[in-house]
């Protein structure tokens, strides 16, 4: 079963350029990563060719005329400096950014991005960070991964990260990526990790267009919150939930969507918001696939011990949910698990104390205890739908503790954290009663607001879709094969799109929710 | 096949013993009356494993009626089932077997070797039948010998041979009286789970029957000639079984002369049959626990005159009124009870039966709940030595606990639990008990004040809940259309997990499958 899956990637394979050194650890370089970095490189084979060590050869000339600008002399001859002449005097960011990637062939193009000028200057304090962004960015990208170049010192990053210009950047974000990676990775082998986080923030905030886009630095941030425990840091930048792909910002694979989400689950996880948490790992564990990737897996184990511990019981998975996730799911501990709660406690300890190795290996150990510890907690609650007085000793036997005091403890903090409605007498007698509701008016204008608001977007997205190219091929396509009679009248061909939208491209609205 | 032979073992298994006393009275001899046949001895070994006090006198009824069957291996087990309740605790004290009765030697010899004869004979029929291919004198041997051995008690051939018949039938009325002998043959062995299938087949038989001969009567005035021939091969066929009514009133048509009379016998006959069907279905709803449609299925019958030969040989009026009742009271709501039951005119020819029942219904309908669980106490060895209601008495007899108690609370907004125990006669404990039970289960709609021991409906505020409920929509309504919203974008910028083996394929076709996905 296992070996079906793309292997759980601990870090998230990148599009790299095969030829730089890997700042992956070993494990990503298996089967997805490698295959997506096969499939997505660029680079023209032949360039790839040519030998490293012939710098002073013609370079392939680009392919179309995207460099006219560039001042002719330059073109042949390939050096820092003039790369430097060209950032500094181009005046169209696309045709530079087609420079930059093409005045060499690869290898020779990095070493040449991160040497220094030839009195041993540096190169970026030449450039200004406003202007010569996208030049910046490809000497700093290309700095921070040849080896044996120098490292741009790390205020500079910083500097860079709060300053730079994102219309710029967004011509060359494959550099980008490589910017973020890069400065993960500097940070690591300096052992600091979390003086990678602040540029890390200033460069995602800057960078993508807004807070609800997906780009490539999202799951890098938010694996480094994670590693260096700041889980606080990610918060601001969580808060916006991602409803925006946009591939020609950045060059996303479905491993930054899945990491990302995962690792948006282990932070709030770790600061117990067990709802956003909830939502997050639900996010990456049902994300679309023609299969299961193991970290989807994770994520689902994840997601049931949080709804655990949030309701005290599982709900059910979204109906998109790949079929073979759930049962992969059940063939693990965690299902015998899910299937005592809450019940059984002793079942639930023999369970944990068997597998304890398995969920500390998985590291969900934390959860489990997590939810092991609150299990009394649910069973409590369903007394009170039962009692309306019960006595300590009662409510003892029932949950299965048999310290009275125990009980009282648990009795008080439940009525503190206002999970339970109760008063408790001096004679250890428990009377429950009904929660009170609270609805204030500002509430329900709130939630009728934001529902209509949701009415607008999802019309204004029906329209963009019954638009789109692909949507009207699709339906002309159905079609074409339905009408046999050559030129039917257009308006029941238009009948037939709405009738088609509504009833097949559409139906995911009626699967979802409203059950 | 196997499964026909699951008797065997129950002797065997430790049942409850019952001991009849003034509070639990019980008449042998009124009991056993109305039934005739091999289900006497049936329903009195029963007895004899169930009641020790009176298995000495039902050993004794047992003896009278052995002699009316031709199963002598029914010896055997009377007494072997007498002997082991000898030698159970509650067997203490009673007289030995050869005190009581004695065994007929002679009269088991004869009747063996009678049954050897004839059991040759058949065979040899069969053999001669087989050998000479004829179809319909094959099926009547097959028939011929599952009734032989369904008479001398071995149910295991006689259900092959009935089903060996099926393959040489060759009209409906054939395939219709197959069914119905097996389905005897399964109410005999109490093989519950066997039955629906041969119901529906006797249905799918009796109905293109109907349409048959429907149609053939309706063509035989004009052509009586042409419709001669299948008419009279059925009756040729049917006239010798024991629905030989059928094969007659057949016969009576196709010669032309289309009476009234004929007509309407023919729909009696269909009717019996039907109300057979419907009785082993609803016998075999009870035997699977489904107690709502055998509830259904008996309040629904048709009157016991149409059970024609079936009553007494397998089951008396009483008995359905019983199984129906109880059936009814344990899974039926208060208005259907009424509308089914009661206002039942046809059913009640069956309560006419079992007074008792009458008091039961009326003790309910009344809401005197602890006269219907008195009535039930005091009836309770009627119904535990029962054949097919005996495994299911304790179940029922909780539901309709249950019942009781959900009905009783129904009118109050708050009860002492001491009111309610005196009410239906339990102790409080007991009741708390029961009532928890089923406040957890969802029945009734209330909390227990434990300290002061009394229950409280529950007051919802319908108001605030759908306030509550509203909201709660609203915000998952919203997170789900943002889940969504994601999942669609990722779909249409093919960011989906694909099989590392298949992805460089898949790459090149890019678009096209995302929205495909999206589709599905």
């Amino acid at each position: 079963m296992s070996e079906s899956l793309p292997s759980p990637p601990e870090q998230p394979p990148r599009a790299m350029e095969p030829e730089e050194p890997s700042s992956t650890s070993p494990t990503a370089s298996t089967s997805a990563s490698v295959s997506i970095v096969a499939a997505e490189a660029t680079t023209p084979a032949a360039v790839v060719a040519l030998p490293p060590t012939a710098p002073g050869a013609p370079p392939p000339s680009p392919s179309t005329g995207a460099v006219p600008l560039m001042p002719v002399g330059i073109d042949n001859d390939i050096s820092l400096m003039n790369v430097i002449t060209a950032i500094t005097t181009a005046t169209s960011p696309p045709h530079l950014s087609q420079y930059l990637k093409n005045f060499a062939p690869k290898e020779v193009r990095e070493v040449v991005l991160a040497s220094m000028l030839p009195e041993g200057q540096d190169p970026l304090a030449i450039l200004d960070i406003q202007a010569n962004t996208l030049g910046i960015l490809y000497i700093l990208s290309a700095r921070l991964h040849v080896p044996s170049a120098p490292r741009p010192p790390l205020n500079y990053i910083e500097d860079f990260c709060s300053n730079f210009v994102a219309e710029q950047a967004r011509f060359a974000p494959d550099r980008v990526t490589l910017l973020a990676a890069g400065i993960v990775q500097a940070a690591e082998q300096e052992g600091n990790l979390r003086a990678a986080i602040l540029p890390m923030q200033a460069l995602l905030l800057r960078y993508s267009p807004s807070p609800s886009h997906l780009t490539t630095i999202h799951p890098i941030f938010a694996r480094i919150c994670v590693s260096s425990r700041a889980f606080t840091v990610a918060l601001p930048i969580l808060a916006h939930p991602i409803t925006t792909i946009d591939l020609a910002i950045s060059d996303l694979t479905y491993n930054d969507n899945l990491v990302y989400h995962y690792a948006g689950g282990m932070i709030y996880a770790a600061l117990r918001r067990w709802a956003e948490a909830e939502e997050y790992f639900e996010i990456c564990a049902c994300s679309p696939g023609a299969v299961p990737a193991a970290i989807q897996l994770e994520a689902l184990k994840k997601l049931v011990l949080v709804q655990l511990i949030r309701e005290g019981k599982t709900s059910p998975l979204p109906k998109y949910t790949h079929p073979n996730l759930s049962r992969l799911f059940k063939n693990t501990p965690y299902s015998a698990f899910v299937n005592a709660y809450p019940h059984h406690r002793s079942q639930l300890r023999t369970i944990v104390e068997a597998e304890g190795p398995l969920f500390s290996a998985e590291k969900t150990l934390g959860l489990i205890n997590e939810a092991l510890e609150r299990a009394p907690r649910w069973s409590i609650r369903k007394l009170t739908a039962t009692y309306l007085t019960l006595h300590l000793s009662d409510i003892g036997r029932a949950v299965g503790i048999e310290n009275e005091s125990h009980v009282r403890t648990l009795i008080f903090d439940m009525i503190q954290s206002s999970e339970i409605c109760a008063r408790l007498s001096a004679d250890g007698t428990v009377s429950f009663s009904d929660p009170p509701f609270q609805f204030g008016k500002a509430d329900v204008d709130k939630v009728l607001g934001s529902a209509q608001e949701q009415c607008t977007l999802l019309a204004r997205l029906e329209r963009e879709m019954a638009r789109s190219k692909e949507y009207l091929a699709k339906a002309v396509k159905g079609k074409d094969d339905n009408v046999s009679w050559p030129g039917a009248p257009t308006a029941p061909m238009e009948e037939d799109i709405s009738v088609d939208r509504v009833g097949s491209n559409f139906s995911w609205a009626e699967d979802v929710g409203f059950v | 096949m196997a499964t026909m032979e699951v008797d065997e073992q129950q002797p065997s298994r430790r049942r409850p013993v019952f001991t009849i006393d003034d509070d639990h009275p019980f008449d042998l001899d009124a009991y056993i009356a109305p039934y005739t046949g091999r289900t006497v001895i049936d329903r009195l070994i029963a007895i004899i494993v169930h009641c020790p006090s009176i298995a000495p006198h039902a050993l004794t009824l047992a003896f009278q009626h052995l002699h009316r069957l031709r199963d002598p291996s029914l010896v055997n087990t009377v007494i072997g089932a007498y002997e082991n309740v000898l030698g159970t605790q509650e067997g203490k004290g009673l007289p030995p077997v050869a005190d009581v009765v004695s065994v007929d030697v002679e009269w088991v010899e004869e009747v063996t070797k009678r049954n050897v004869a004839e059991r040759t004979k058949l065979e040899v029929e069969l053999k001669t039948y087989t050998n000479n291919m004829i179809k319909e004198s094959i099926r009547m041997a097959h028939r011929d010998l599952g009734d032989f051995f369904r008479s001398t008690g071995e149910f295991g051939l006689a259900l092959k041979h009935y089903t060996k018949s099926r393959e040489f039938c060759s009209t409906s009325q054939h395939i219709l009286d197959m069914c119905m002998s097996v389905l005897e043959l399964a109410i005999e062995q109490r093989n519950y789970t066997h039955i629906p299938s041969y119901v529906y087949k006797a249905e799918g038989a009796l109905e293109s029957l109907t349409i048959g001969s429907a149609v053939a009567s309706a063509v035989a005035p004009s052509s009586a000639s042409t419709s001669q021939v299948p008419q009279g091969f059925t009756a040729a066929g049917a006239s010798t079984t024991s629905g030989g009514g059928i094969g007659a009133s057949s016969m009576a048509g196709s010669a032309g002369g289309l009476s009234q009379s004929s007509q309407s016998r023919k729909s009696t006959d269909r009717d019996h049959i039907q109300t057979k069907l419907e009785f082993v279905l609803a016998l075999s709803h009870l035997g699977t626990g489904a107690y709502d449609k055998a509830a259904t299925a008996f309040l629904k019958l048709g009157p016991p005159e149409q059970l024609g030969d079936w009553i007494g040989k397998l089951v008396a009026p009483s008995d359905i009124a019983i199984y129906g009742t109880l059936c009814a009271l344990a899974s039926l709501p208060r208005s259907s009870v009424k509308a089914q039951l009661v206002d039942n005119p046809i059913f009640a020819t069956y309560i006419e039966q079992e007074p008792y029942v009458r008091e039961l219904v009326q003790a309910y309908m009344a809401s005197d709940f602890k006269t219907v669980l008195d009535i039930l106490s005091r009836n309770s060895i009627r119904h535990n030595t029962d054949i097919h209601l005996s495994l299911h008495t304790p179940e029922l007899t909780k539901l309709i606990r249950h019942v009781s108690l959900v009905l009783y609370f129904m009118p109050f907004e708050t009860v002492r639990l001491e009111r309610m125990a005196e009410a239906l006669g339990w102790s409080v404990e007991e009741v708390e008990r029961e009532v928890v039970g089923l406040i957890q289960g969802g029945r009734i709609i209330g909390r227990v004040d434990s300290r002061g021991k009394v229950l409280v409906a529950k007051k919802t505020d319908h108001r605030a809940e759908l306030f509550a409920r509203a909201m709660k929509m609203a915000s998952e309504m919203e997170k789900t259309n943002r889940k969504l919203l994601l999942r669609m974008r990722l779909q249409q910028a093919d960011l989906v997990v694909k099989d590392p083996k298949t992805t460089r394929r898949e790459h090149d076709r890019g678009l096209e499958i995302a929205l495909g996905d999206s589709m599905v």
